[in-house]
């Protein structure tokens, strides 16, 4: 039987639309038979208006006030009929009082964005700087959610079995060097996805997408008078929308569309999507920035304020998202689902996570709501979570952020440790040890895995590999900050010359030391992250912190992988080598090994005798494991001597039935990295000053 | 935007004229629902439209649909280079057979 639905039938009719109450959830819009069902959350507004635009249009298409009998609770829905889907645009005004002191800053003459729009019109091309006079900049529209996915799903690989490459959209391909049509944008990518499956990494991590304000930056270029941009984008408007000007197709408003396509396409290969999310804070600044949409729509619920009504500051940005008010943990866990299930993204880094364990005061929670909801969220299960467990009001939480059995975290501790025995720091080889088996020092007491630990030695904040072994100081002059911004704790070392030099011994040190910092990453249980580019040395010229810097400092120049061809290799050739060896990936700190060796053993030059004192500069480690099904052992031996002089290792005995083989050796400069690993018949090796070897074993042929 | 139904060898052509967008994506859309006869093949031929919205390019899909239910080829022709361009980032380009002219059909 097919009845005609009374309930899709329009009731009243305003200001010239055909309207009936529409349903409270979802929030945003949403199509019902005939028409759109728009809905929105103010708990102290005291009316709304929504507003109508024709695509592109500055004075509205029409106004409908929503009729108080509309509201249920503090939401405000309406159904309008005989829309043009594809045209409209919307905004809502709200009226309600105007005291900033109570934390209020209503005002109906401004045209609201939904905080649920999941497309957005008004910035459609990258750093085309808008008419700053019209009232509406961010334009809510309707997103067609009509994807054909052709059967895709996310990927759901296991957290250990991951490298992680980090990147930037617009940076990675923005180049001309990088070849592509469709430079800086989604579809660039895309048409990388050749390299990054030939690199070998199973898993990218995109720095922001959400729509954020580039321009939001009044800083100048020091030199070329350049206007400075918001180019990381750790600062959303919209949580819900890609960013249009990363889309090739922006301009046309198929950024939704395009999006989806490289996550496919990158799933065809194997490669996860993570994406770098920010809910710390908003780009509506302070009580100075800009009204854009949660201010006007209710600024007490979204914001944590002093007394006084002014914004706290923990991000560090000018205001903090109140995100364990439950409201806005909604908004959080809305977001996501929407991002996992319509998508398809296989894990969220949050920015500074930290903030989202302080309750609505600021002070650090116990057991944070919001991060226990996202940890046990039905749609979210197998999703990655993975905290940046610090914010910019002081708490640090490595090794202790809330992780409810769920999240993992940026190890920063790797990253520091990893710098400094890199260059050859004293007293490092005792903390070194536990960084290479996971960090149990920090996760085995709480019950967690060696892969809560996101190891990783760079990542878009501070240098880049290249720049780290180049670089004693940072040279962030161009930020237009005086050299002040950026961080100052960089444990970098330059090899004896600060920069650029001819100096043939200082640059084949370098790439050395990049060779080691990359053994050592590649090496080490846990999951590891790479930053774009570092696999062939992108440099930033010694920028610690290229925020704002949309131009060849912080684009990937593409020539370099001609260049430094031997460096590129040896990181591909690295990352298959994990990929081959199960031991450097065994998920837990009590994981019995094989028959006849430990998981993960420590050494010194002599085999089980490992030399702790601080003038130490020598560490090597065997992981074991048996091979799944199969009594065969996989084991790999990594001998470090960070040292300015060679050092002989006795290697460590193993059952008679197998070999050592030579995988990798960063002190041969000739072959740093062996295509056909040759048995190794000796008792020992001479580790070069500041090298790295690598061994693997190999059942003997019998 | 103008829509004719021509014929080709044993080809439909549903020639277009003019830009597919909201406004003018429904005749087009009615044209296809009330014209085309079982039996032969479908070539939507293209050339002199300048510009295709993305609800324009979503009826393409559902062509491509109807025309696979039919049991009948599809051909797009004469596709502009930007319209092509935003199809391909967008993964619609993948879901069809193009062709720079009706001429170009093989064995047409």
């Amino acid at each position: 039987m097919d009845l005609e639905r009374i309930d899709n039938l329009p009731t009243d009719t305003i200001s010239g639309f055909r309207v009936r109450p529409g349903k409270p959830l979802p929030f945003g819009v949403s199509s019902v038979p005939g028409g759109l069902n728009f809905s929105v959350y103010t708990s102290a507004g005291t009316s709304c208006t929504l507003v109508l635009f024709s695509r592109s249009e500055e004075a509205p298409l029409g106004e409908i006030r929503v009729p108080d009998h509309y509201r249920i609770g503090d939401v405000y829905s309406i159904v309008v009929y005989d829309l043009d889907y594809e045209d409209v645009e919307y905004g809502f005004r709200i009226d309600g009082p105007y005291n900033p002191e109570e934390g209020h800053r209503f005002n109906s003459e401004n045209v609201l964005m939904d905080p649920y729009a999941r497309v957005l019109s008004g910035r459609e091309e990258w750093g085309v700087e808008p008419d700053w006079s019209k009232q509406y900049q961010y334009r809510s529209r309707v997103a067609f959610d009509d994807f054909d996915w052709e059967g895709d799903s996310p990927l759901e690989i296991n957290d250990a079995d991951l490298v992680i490459y980090e990147m930037h959209v617009r940076s990675f391909t923005k180049s001309d060097t990088s070849g592509v049509k469709f430079k800086g944008t989604y579809a660039g990518i895309t048409e990388k996805i050749p390299y990054l499956k030939a690199l070998g990494v199973n898993a990218v991590e995109l720095m922001p997408v959400f729509e954020f304000d580039e321009f939001e930056n009044s800083r100048i270029h020091p030199d070329t008078g350049e206007r400075l941009f918001n180019y990381w984008g750790y600062s959303t408007v919209a949580f819900f929308a890609p960013k249009a000007g990363f889309a090739a197709s922006g301009k046309f408003g198929m950024q939704v569309d395009e999006f989806k396509q490289l996550v496919k396409e990158l799933h065809k290969a194997g490669i996860e999507v993570i994406l770098d999310v920010v809910f710390n804070h908003t780009a509506e600044g302070n009580e100075r920035g800009p009204s854009i949409s949660f201010k006007g729509l209710d600024n007490k619920i979204y914001y944590m304020l002093t007394p006084e009504g002014y914004y706290f500051n923990f991000s560090g940005t000018g205001n903090t998202l109140n995100c364990n008010n439950p409201v806005v943990r909604n908004l959080v866990l809305d977001c996501l689902r929407y991002w996992a299930s319509e998508y398809h993204i296989d894990g969220f880094r949050f920015d500074l996570a930290s903030i989202l364990g302080r309750d609505p005061w600021g002070a650090p929670l116990s057991n944070p709501p919001l991060l226990e909801s996202l940890a046990f969220d039905p749609i979210l299960s197998s999703c990655k979570l993975i905290a940046e467990a610090w914010d910019a009001g002081g708490l640090y939480q490595v090794g202790t952020f809330p992780a409810f059995g769920r999240w993992s975290e940026w190890n920063g501790k790797y990253r520091d440790t990893a710098r400094k025995y890199l260059k050859g720091d004293e007293g490092q080889v005792g903390e070194m040890a536990q960084r290479v088996q996971g960090s149990p020092d920090l996760y085995q007491s709480n019950g967690r895995s060696p892969a809560t630990s996101i190891n990783f030695i760079t990542c878009h904040d501070g240098f880049t590999l290249a720049d780290l072994v180049s670089f004693n100081h940072k040279h962030n002059e161009a930020n237009g900050e005086n050299n002040c911004d950026g961080g100052d704790d960089n444990h970098s070392w330059n090899c004896g010359a600060e920069g650029w030099t001819e100096d043939l011994g200082i640059r084949n040190l370098r790439t050395k030391q990049s060779m080691n910092a990359l053994s050592m990453l590649m090496t080490s249980r846990g999951t590891p992250m790479l930053l774009m580019g570092d696999e062939f040395g992108r440099s930033q010229h010694g920028n610690n912190n290229a925020y704002c810097i949309d131009s060849p400092i912080s684009w990937v120049d593409w020539t370099l992988l001609e260049s430094n061809r031997t460096l590129y290799s040896f990181t591909q050739a690295l990352i298959h080598f994990r990929h081959k060896h199960p031991c450097l990936r065994v998920n837990s700190f009590v994981h019995g090994g094989s028959h006849s060796l430990p998981s993960c053993s420590f050494h010194g030059t002599t085999p089980w005798q490992v030399n702790w004192s601080a003038d130490s500069r020598q560490l090597a480690w065997l992981m074991t494991c048996n091979r799944e099904d199969q009594e065969i052992m996989d084991a790999v031996y990594v001998a470090t001597n960070m040292a300015h002089y060679a050092t002989w290792f006795d290697l460590p005995q193993i059952p008679a039935e197998y070999s050592w083989q030579l995988c990798f050796n960063t002190g041969d400069s000739q072959s740093p990295y062996l295509d056909t690993p040759i048995t190794f018949n000796e008792h020992g090796i001479l580790v070069g000053e500041r090298s790295v070897v690598i061994f693997q074993v190999s059942p003997r042929e019998t | 935007m103008q829509v004719a139904l021509e014929s080709f060898g044993q080809w439909q052509v549903i020639r277009v004229t003019g830009q597919v967008d909201s406004k003018t994506v429904g005749d087009l859309r009615d044209f296809i629902d009330t014209e085309l006869k079982q039996g032969h093949p479908v070539a939507l031929e293209l050339t002199e439209v300048p510009f295709m919205s993305s609800a324009g390019l979503r009826t393409l899909l559902t062509l491509q649909r109807k025309t696979k239910d039919m049991g009948v080829e599809l051909a797009l022709i004469g596709v502009a280079e930007e319209i092509a361009d935003t199809m391909k980032v967008t993964g619609f380009y993948q879901f069809f057979t193009i062709h720079a002219s009706l001429e170009a059909i093989p064995n047409s």
